[in-house]
């Protein structure tokens, strides 16, 4: 039954409202980052390590720290309401992770750094990381939901992005109207395949 | 460069949103209703004059190791300054955006115009500077809603103008049509500003053209 | 020591931010949440237009759902009005039904959803909403799923959301209200809820498909 509803999450976030192609979260890696396959796949991986990572680190401290009904500062008797806090605290706190992040790897696994260092950085201002911190809150999920919707969003924002690589390293090659070249056709590719996912929202999980 | 080409140049030419690619997620996002769109754009209009003139007024201050983290911290308040009043005076308009008005934070203009114009230059150019990316970043927005609640919906939804917080939907297309629902669902917003940046940029070729010819024919008559 | 020296600079001002936000907050936040108490008791009263001038009591189950007994100026019950809350496509579509004492629905508003944009404006529309006046609550189907109510074109999992969670609402209220009243109206038995509904359903629904 628990298991169920965690796979509704994952289908839902991963296919039925996809982070980029029917929320638009990402958008701006999305383009910049899809010209090629490998970069896209770098990118894809550090954004579903990092979303899993902020999704756990937001909900805590939101839930802790924030939120009148469970932070450590209330007592039944005089709540503390700090949930004015949320986007500066969540926005902090993915930025800390970001770098805390990039300087693990890169004397840890130095091997993995090379891979995914270079789009670290871009990740802070990935509003889909932000995005899936506030979406977790807002859909009331508790702390495992929560890290299955990070890891989820993430893998779907991956499968956008590799899929739209794949498509434009084919596009390199084709006669594309001069106006219509680089980013206008990338969008127009998003919307035929935003149609294409548009499919999987008479899938009627749960 | 003058005041009056700080602000011109962030509506057509550095357009952040159709030249620069910049804060694409809420131009998609809240593009489906004009009443939208211009709530988003004020929105960014407030918290980019106030974190440009901070962020002027603090810039000698500020050791540029924390400078990044400093700058979002700035954004981040006015953000939620913006998340305060718009619950508490426009709450049609703050559900109608949902969770893309603590997105702000992370719109790359903003971030961008705190690194690249406030912490190099005055409070005044900075408010100027601000001023004119809202505007071509609302233009953008609007362009891109016209299209598609014309086309999805058939109205167009402009404040109220005795109470501009809430919409107030005029029917432009005859409601014997049926609106093609595809432009108000996300295909038709990536496909609208698929087709919006084609056209910038085909304007933009024909001016570089325009102007190559006129600098040929100049050169040719002085050599006669 | 610039280590040290930087985190007191970035503590300072993130103090100062958190402090200006305590200060703007403490002016607003009564603001949102009297926007919120008036939004909702606008809604209670147009949902229950139909049976006249009414107070509301509130009642919280065990569970922690509240709810409201419509009661007319001499105090007798006509009616429930509670808040559904339905997994929608994109959302949570809340949607606060007005019932008279037997369940039938007297009204319908949906207070919140953020549906596919355009699409989902349409569940806020009286050719949707106005199919469900004078339905059994508990028998609210979309046609799709065997009932008799028309789905927004576009946006079947929303309406369905939408009927979905007035369904649920409604047996959560009979149950509280079967639970709390010692003398349980007919066919209103806790117990035997399920069981109970479907003979009481059937008649109801050969009523709605005549009007």
């Amino acid at each position: 039954m628990d298991f169920m509803n965690l796979f509704v999450i994952a289908v839902g976030s991963i296919l039925i409202n996809n982070f980029v192609l029917a929320r638009f979260l990402g958008i701006c890696p999305y383009i910049g980052v899809s010209k090629k396959l490998d970069s896209a796949i770098g990118m894809g991986f550090a954004v579903i390590f990092v979303m899993a990572l902020a999704s756990l680190a937001s909900w805590l401290i939101y839930v802790y720290l924030l939120d009148p009904a469970t932070n450590v500062w209330s007592t039944p008797d005089h709540p503390v309401d700090l949930t004015f806090l949320r986007t500066i605290t969540f926005i902090l706190v993915i930025a800390s992770l970001v770098q805390l992040v990039e300087m693990m790897l890169q004397k840890q696994m130095p091997a993995l750094y090379s891979a995914l260092g270079i789009y670290l950085p871009l990740i802070t201002t990935n509003c889909a990381v932000l995005g899936v911190a506030v979406l977790n809150i807002d859909e009331g999920y508790n702390l495992v939901e929560s890290l299955v919707n990070g890891i989820a969003a993430g893998i779907g924002f991956t499968l956008a992005l590799i899929l739209m690589a794949g498509i434009r390293e084919r596009l390199e090659l084709a006669d594309v109207p001069k106006p219509l070249q680089g980013i206008p056709i990338a969008f127009i590719m998003a919307g035929l395949m935003a149609i294409a996912f548009l499919g999987f929202s008479g899938l009627s999980v749960g | 460069m003058n005041l009056g080409e700080v602000f011109t140049r962030g509506i057509i030419k550095e357009n952040p949103v159709l030249r620069l690619a910049l804060g694409l997620c809420p131009s998609l996002a809240v593009s489906s209703s004009v009443f939208n769109a211009i709530g988003m754009g004020v929105s960014v209009l407030f918290v980019l004059i106030m974190s440009n003139l901070l962020i002027s007024l603090v810039r000698k201050g500020v050791p540029a190791k924390i400078r990044i983290p400093i700058f979002i911290v700035i954004i981040a308040t006015f953000v939620t300054i913006v998340e305060m009043v718009m619950a508490a005076y426009a709450p049609g308009l703050f559900k109608a955006l949902g969770i893309f008005v603590p997105l702000i934070v992370v719109n790359c203009i903003i971030l961008g115009r705190a690194e690249a114009f406030a912490s190099k230059n005055g409070p005044v150019a900075s408010i100027v500077d601000a001023v004119g990316m809202s505007a071509g970043f609302t233009l953008a927005l609007v362009l891109i809603a016209i299209v598609r609640e014309v086309l999805g919906n058939g109205t167009i939804s402009l404040p109220d103008p005795s109470n501009p917080v809430v919409a107030m939907a005029i029917q432009v297309v005859p409601g014997s049509f049926e609106p093609i629902l595809l432009f108000m669902l996300a295909p038709g917003a990536f496909i609208t500003m698929g087709l919006w940046l084609a056209l910038f940029n085909l304007l933009d070729a024909r001016k570089a053209e325009k102007k190559k010819q006129e600098t040929i024919q100049a050169s040719f008559q002085r050599s006669k | 020591m610039l280590v040290v020296r930087l985190g007191a600079i970035l503590m300072f001002i993130t103090a100062l931010a958190a402090s200006a936000l305590a200060l703007i907050n403490k002016s607003t936040a009564p603001i949102i949440a009297e926007n919120k108490a008036k939004e909702a008791q606008l809604a209670r009263m147009e949902v229950t237009a139909s049976l006249g001038d009414v107070t509301f009591d509130e009642v919280t189950t065990e569970d922690g759902m509240t709810y409201y007994v419509v009661k007319d100026q001499q105090g007798s019950v006509v009616g429930y009005v509670g808040t559904a809350y339905g997994k929608g496509y994109s959302s949570t579509v809340e949607t606060v039904t007005g019932m008279d004492s037997e369940f039938h629905i007297v009204g319908m508003k949906v207070l919140f959803q953020q549906e596919t944009p355009g699409l989902g404006t349409k569940s806020q529309d009286a050719s949707f909403l106005d199919q469900f006046s004078g339905k059994l609550a508990q028998d609210v189907k979309v046609r799709k799923d065997g009932g008799t109510i028309d789905s927004i074109t576009g946006a079947t999992i929303t309406s369905r959301a939408v009927s979905n969670s007035v369904q649920v609402l409604a047996r959560e209220i009979e149950a509280s209200v079967a639970a709390n009243k010692s003398t349980v109206p007919e066919g209103l038995n806790l117990g035997t809820l399920g069981a109970e509904n479907q003979d009481e359903v059937e008649p109801q629904d050969g009523q709605g498909g005549e009007e």
